[in-house]
């Protein structure tokens, strides 16, 4: 038998690549679509489901137990992030002789900048990666192919009831980041560099907007949303063996961390605009 | 009993990678050196991370630009907005895409890579034909990873001052030589020269991180799961511990 040679080989391949790339591009969507609708069902049947999957997103089991959960690695990375911004705007501000502003360079990098992008990048690394290893090593042994043999809906089971657990959860971490942030800003300031509390606190709380503290907390919760979108669409379409959930979890941080970035201008740009709802110069 | 083997299992995980550390050392320096692999190695980790280094070092550039002109407008001050960029991202946005990136895309590919090697008993093979996986694999990756991060994190200096300079000019106005003059005003060599340490420090740990998790894989693909997860976990809280300590360093030593 003879298969008849396309007429244009290369371009033929390159067309088909085309096609390839753009009907991911569609079942991904097609997935995102499903798993926003099946929220419903998720809260209907899958009650418990999403309780344990809270239960365990917060508190972290298994692989990350060894250094806590998800809770100290939040903490961690924020208070970082929190100390960096103390130890840069102090010495800057010291080049200037205004070193007393540190308390305002607390309050408003670390609730616009700091603290929801370092929240983001925690977030992706620990419920997010852990959710594609868990429904990768799922799909490699089929057992999703199971759940759906035996008439669970598979989407609503594992990934909406994920994503409802991700935004729940992500409403107390965001706190504890925040609040690390704050933390750690206020005791590098106060401890290391020797600045008086007084003074801190007076130019924190002059400078603390409480509407931004709202913005920053939607931002962290519509993040929370895309990156458990992104982890559970790459974990629920991994092939190719343990390799394969091994990829499947380093593509879905890269997508989400990029992901989410761009999110955060584009949700900044338009929430915060050229205002910086502060008057420095009166 | 129980009890014991929580306290212990934790610290022998740390014991056994700091072993590891100590003999990627011992063996940098040995022959034969695996400059071939070092090579392919050094391209892998490029492929999988300079697209998401693009992608990410314009947002974050943005933002912090937009952060600080915010400041710079309330101060009258627009014409530095080029000082606040070139600072920002050499110092800080630099360091921490960098990070984000080699943690992220670089590690965990050569930590899938080495997890699914372990998982076939590759290495076990290796080690019967009498040769160290430690110096054939890890060490090449390890210098990879270095050297690949080092070369990411002038890209993305590159690429934030860039996006920096259209944000600045063609979004918030300020006049294109203004922005160029003030580049150099705060940010000098020194802040250069720290940036690219960084960067090479970050890539050295997250690379043994990988390398770690990578070699010490078990139980079948939700291990090789796992193994990949836990990389950008404590490649993330190791990188930004290095972070902070390397700028409060600095601080002291460029001012």
């Amino acid at each position: 038998m003879t298969v008849a040679a396309p007429r244009f080989p290369r371009l033929s391949r390159r067309a088909r690549g085309w096609t390839r790339g753009w009907n991911r591009l569609g079942a991904q969507a097609r997935f995102y679509a499903t798993t926003v609708r099946s929220i419903g069902d998720a809260f209907v049947h899958y009650k418990f489901e999403v309780l344990r999957l809270i239960a365990q997103m917060g508190l972290g089991t298994g692989a990350l137990a060894v250094i806590g959960g998800t809770v100290v690695i939040v903490g961690f990375l924020t208070v970082t992030i929190g100390g960096l911004v103390a130890v840069i705007g102090y010495n800057q501000f010291a080049d200037i002789g205004v070193e007393a502003l540190t308390g305002f360079a607390s309050a408003y990098f670390n609730v616009r900048l700091a603290a929801p992008l370092t929240a983001g990048v925690a977030l992706a690394a620990t419920i997010g990666a852990g959710s594609t290893a868990q429904l990768g090593a799922m799909r490699i042994n089929e057992e999703i192919d199971a759940l759906e043999v035996m008439g669970i809906r598979s989407i609503a089971y594992l990934a909406s009831t994920r994503m409802v657990a991700g935004v729940i959860v992500v409403v107390p971490l965001y706190c504890v980041a925040v609040l690390s942030a704050f933390f750690a800003a206020k005791v590098s300031t106060t401890a290391i560099y020797g600045q008086s509390a007084g003074v801190y606190d007076h130019y924190f709380n002059t400078f603390l907007n409480r509407t931004d503290l709202v913005w920053s907390f939607l931002l962290a919760v519509s993040m929370a949303i895309v990156i458990m979108l992104v982890h559970t669409y790459y974990g629920f379409t991994a092939s190719g063996g343990p390799a394969g959930v091994g990829e499947a979890v380093g593509r879905a941080v890269r997508t989400s961390l990029v992901a989410s970035a761009v999110l955060i201008v584009f949700i900044s740009l338009a929430i915060y605009g050229q205002s910086g709802s502060f008057n420095l110069s009166g | 009993m129980t009890t014991m083997g929580a306290v212990i299992k934790p610290a022998a995980a740390v014991g056994s990678f700091f072993a590891m550390v100590l003999e990627t050392i011992a063996a940098l320096p040995r022959r034969p050196f695996a400059a071939r692999e070092v090579v392919l190695q050094s391209w892998f980790v490029a492929r999988v991370s300079l697209l998401p280094t693009a992608m990410l070092a314009m947002p974050y550039t943005v933002l912090v630009v937009y952060t600080f002109n915010i400041l710079l407008l309330e101060f009258g001050a627009a014409d530095f907005a080029g000082t606040t960029a070139a600072y920002g991202t050499v110092t800080q946005v630099g360091p921490i895409v960098t990070v984000l990136v080699v943690a992220g895309a670089g590690a965990t590919a050569m930590c899938a890579d080495l997890g699914a090697r372990t998982i076939r008993e590759e290495l076990d093979a290796l080690r019967v034909m009498g040769i160290n996986p430690i110096q054939t694999l890890v060490v090449p990756r390890v210098l990879a990873a270095t050297i690949v991060a080092i070369l990411l994190s002038a890209m993305v200096i590159l690429v934030g001052l860039i996006g920096g300079f259209f944000f600045t000019v063609y979004v918030q106005h300020v006049t294109p030589g203004a922005y160029a003059a003030g580049m150099t005003v705060l940010t000098q060599l020194p802040d250069v020269v720290l940036a690219l340490i960084k960067a090479a420090l970050f890539g050295f740990s997250a690379g043994l991180i990988a390398c770690y998790k990578g070699i010490t894989v078990n139980g079948g693909p939700a291990g090789v799961g796992n193994a990949v997860n836990e990389t950008v976990v404590y490649t993330f809280v190791a990188l930004f511990a290095i972070n902070i300590v390397a700028t409060a360093v600095g601080a002291r030593v460029s001012l």
